[in-house]
């Protein structure tokens, strides 16, 4: 398109306009560079210890509570700005009266709360049992197709009723002994939240009320003299987002923040991190219904090739520990009792081998899906993955997807005539109860199951229905009888977080961090109240 | 000029028409956004409900022709991701891309004229040959190791500039812009110096000289005149380029660009905003491409006179 011209040859002479045009496309660059330059304190905030400044791997799409069970949203949101009527110690797995100081089973179907008083909210209306009432049905009952309906209700509504001021009850389709566990996931708004539309900037209980939301930049929360419970250390909060884990990094050892999230292993030895189990597994999701990975010996012997303390070792920086099954220790329905498979190529290889004198087709190309970003290290592990099942003789190639490519695999309708998937997963049980995985990845039609058993959905169905001791033998059973006799997974590492805290802060992170962080927890290194 | 014009404009709109159209079917080859924006459980009636609404139950070209009218209108939807207007989003995220794009090429074509020259002036001179070394080292060196470098040293390290962001003093530009800067520097010297060596071989520049005119007076009064329409072209190239590359930099340091949004809204498939930044964008370098033929065309009569009316 452009003309090529000796530069030998004599040019016309520039036109003044030309001269002009470009100082004056100079001037108008550099005046409209204040717009981005226009705040002495940054988009981190001041370092005036009276600010606690965060750092996330990226921008929330939205504060809207009832999205909270995204990790971007609840990160955020969840009892910081909102809160719900009981919350689940992350540590021991119980669960603590929040916006409701008590509740019990009153039918076998119903439950009642007894609602916390003189409780307000962020924007001066007392909070009620209509409140809460209103929250749960707008959550779970609407037609907003909010994320906690899908990840922690399914298809279940609920018959929700204030009785009073101080109670509520609310009914299932068919008894659930977890249901307030269950609850713990819905955030508490005011009866004036808009039903027809989800909200962009919420207005909750909690112990911070958003001040401002710079778009791409930060967003401010303010401390709320009001709230109920005991007052926070720091006065405001400030939340920016930077994708690379270097750079978030960089701003604890530069001091331009107090807390940054994800960090990658290269950076666990300094002192200034700190490694936290986050419940999360990674494994390999086998696709029975497509040879050769609808044979179980060619399923055992992946999961036999597997060398997971190789992996965790030299690609997780050892911030994994070996996984048998998809619920880390801590989780209600984990079986102290299944052992990590150690890595057994003799046995796998027979396996193909005897697998390939029956007519198995194992030479037939296996594809492995792995997610981009899904933990640091993740494309060297798929790559090492292949390298293990092509080792005990099968084909694979490696497929690094993007989130919502990864997802069509992923999800139920699952894509059709793609050949037989090996999908690298991580899956995060942040309920603290096995029911939550089962039901989405062990089910024969579970959302994000490939195949099963009748005789396993039975007993998932049944483990539901029970409560204390009995759920969790029940669980932790079933687990075994998915390693027995389905094998639809090789487990490979129940994982760890990486957190960078500055020296000027004490907080100690727990398995909920990476979804909830609560800022009431962080405390000043001095101890000192601002 | 008119049909210089003319000719120009409508050779340059045919890639724009095919970038936009180009990038509409192709998002859509990616499959349907529902699985990102409704929980597991949704129901085929919300799934329905959901593709109803946003026009994605449509056939193909149904969903082309309403985009179509709906731009003609400035309509570009909204934002599946954050509910917000698609063209407003974009509208507030370019100005971010163009002052980092603009300031990045007035400091390269100034930066690379004073030291091309220089280096022209004396070829195989110790200043040539660092200014080669250093102008080859710039325009190799991958923006993202760069930008990583200059965080850890600078930021850290010394300690005299802040890691990333937008809000602050002038300091918060000089990373960004730097490794913006760098490879376009480092083409542009090159290019400089090239066309600044032939023309101060040519005779009406030894006529300057022996007319008595000073180095300064031959090098920017005669030499650079005849040098700057390649520069000008190159530099044009490499603006469009920065417009569209400046993703490296918007994603490392936290600007909130029109590059970071297209990511994003690839990642996310956010077809509305998608299709709202490359439009936009399109229409941004096929303005550029068009002002950079008309500098052309003014600095060089040949050039218009090459295009038949």
């Amino acid at each position: 398109m452009k003309s090529s011209v000796s530069p030998t040859q004599r040019a016309a002479p520039p036109r003044p306009r030309t001269t002009s045009a470009m100082l004056l496309a100079g001037v108008l660059l550099t005046s409209s560079g204040c717009a981005v330059a226009n705040s002495a304190g940054g988009d981190t905030g001041r370092d005036d210890g009276r600010t606690l400044r965060v750092v996330l791997t990226q921008e929330p799409p939205t504060l809207e509570p009832c999205e909270a069970s995204l990790t971007g949203t609840g990160v955020v949101v969840r009892s910081n700005i909102t809160e719900p009527l009981v919350e689940r110690d992350p540590t021991s797995g119980a669960l603590n009266p929040l916006l409701a100081t008590g509740w019990k089973q009153t039918a076998p179907r119903t439950w009642t709360f007894d609602i916390r008083s003189g409780v307000t909210f962020q924007n001066g209306a007392p909070f009620t049992a209509e409140d809460a009432a209103f929250s749960i049905d707008r959550a779970v009952n609407s037609d907003l197709a909010c994320n906690v309906e899908g990840y922690v209700f399914g298809d279940e509504d609920l018959e929700v009723k204030a009785v009073n001021d101080g109670s509520l009850t609310v009914t299932t389709e068919k008894p659930d002994p977890i249901l307030p566990l269950r609850l713990s996931f819905v955030e508490v708004v005011p009866r004036t939240t808009d039903t027809k539309a989800k909200v962009r900037v919420p207005i909750g209980t909690g112990p911070f009320a958003v001040r401002s939301w710079q778009p791409g930049a930060a967003i401010s929360l303010d401390r709320f003299d009001d709230y109920w419970g005991r007052t926070p250390d720091f006065a405001r909060a400030r939340y920016v987002w930077r994708s690379d884990a270097s750079v978030r990094a960089a701003m604890i050892d530069k001091g331009e923040a107090e807390i940054a999230v994800a960090l990658d292993p290269m950076e666990a030895e300094k002192d200034t991190t700190v490694a936290y189990p986050n419940n999360e597994t990674t494994a390999l999701r086998l696709d029975g219904r497509e040879a050769p990975l609808d044979d179980i010996r060619v399923r055992r012997a992946i999961d036999l090739a597997v060398d997971r303390e190789g992996i965790i070792d030299a690609l997780l920086g050892g911030l994994a520990e070996p996984a048998g099954q998809l619920v880390p220790p801590g989780v209600v329905g984990h079986s102290d009792q299944i052992e990590p498979p150690r890595q057994n190529v003799a046995k796998a290889r027979a396996l193909v081998r005897e697998a390939t004198a029956d007519g198995v087709p194992t030479g037939r190309q296996i594809t492995l899906v792995a997610r981009n970003g899904m933990f640091a290290g993740v494309s060297e592990t798929a790559e090492a993955l292949q390298y293990q099942m092509q080792e005990i003789g099968l084909n694979v190639r490696v497929r690094m997807a993007d989130t919502a490519t990864q997802l069509q695999y992923q999800l139920r309708p699952l894509p059709k005539n793609v050949g037989p998937i090996a999908l690298l997963i991580m899956h995060g049980n942040q309920a603290g109860d096995a029911a939550f995985t089962t039901s989405q990845y062990l089910l024969s039609d579970g959302p994000q199951s490939t195949f099963g058993t009748d005789a396993l959905d039975r007993r998932i169905a049944s483990a539901g229905a029970l409560s204390g001791e009995k759920r969790q033998k029940a669980f932790a059973d079933l687990l075994t009888e998915q390693n027995q006799s389905v094998v639809q997974y090789a487990h490979i590492a129940h994982m760890n977080g990486l957190l960078g805290l500055s020296r000027s802060i004490r907080y100690e992170p727990n398995s909920a961090t990476g979804d909830e962080m609560r800022l009431a927890e962080v405390h000043s290194a001095k101890g000192a109240k601002h | 000029m008119i049909p210089f014009l003319r000719k120009r404009v409508l050779s340059s709109a045919v890639p724009l028409i095919c970038v936009v159209l180009g990038v509409f079917f192709l998002a859509r080859m990616t499959g349907n956004p529902v699985d990102l924006y409704l929980p597991l459980s949704a129901t085929p009636e919300q799934r329905a409900e959901f593709s109803a609404a946003q026009g994605f139950d449509l056939s193909i070209p149904a969903q082309l022709w309403n985009y179509l009218v709906d731009a003609a209108h400035l309509d570009f939807g909204t934002s599946l991701r954050t509910g917000q207007s698609a063209g407003s989003m974009v509208i507030d995220a370019f100005p971010v891309t163009l002052q980092l794009a603009g300031v990045t090429m007035l400091l390269a074509i100034t930066g690379a004229v004073l030291v091309g020259s220089l280096a022209a002036y004396r070829p195989n001179s110790l200043i040539d040959r660092i200014a080669s070394l250093l102008s080859m080292t710039a325009a190799s060196i991958p923006d993202f190791w760069f930008a990583i470098m200059g965080v850890l040293v600078f930021g850290v390290s010394l300690g005299w500039l802040p890691t990333s962001g937008t809000l602050g003093g002038p300091e918060i530009w000089v990373l960004p812009i730097a490794t913006l800067l760098i490879r376009p520097f480092g083409v542009l010297v090159q290019v400089v110096r090239g066309s600044m060596v032939s023309a101060l071989s040519a005779p009406y520049v030894k006529i300057a000289r022996s007319k008595g005119a000073t180095p300064r007076r031959v090098v920017f009064g005669h030499a650079l005149r005849n040098a700057a329409t390649p520069v000008l072209t190159v530099a044009g190239d490499l603006t469009v380029g920065l417009v569209n590359g400046a993703v490296i930099v918007e994603t490392i340091f936290g600007w909130p660009g029109i590059g970071k949004l297209m990511i994003d809204s690839i990642l996310q498939r956010d077809f509305a905003v998608l299709q709202a930044a490359v439009l936009l964008t399109a229409v941004t370098i096929f303005a550029l491409n068009i002002l950079v033929d008309v500098c052309h065309a003014l600095t060089d009569p040949r050039v218009r006179q090459a295009v038949p009316a």
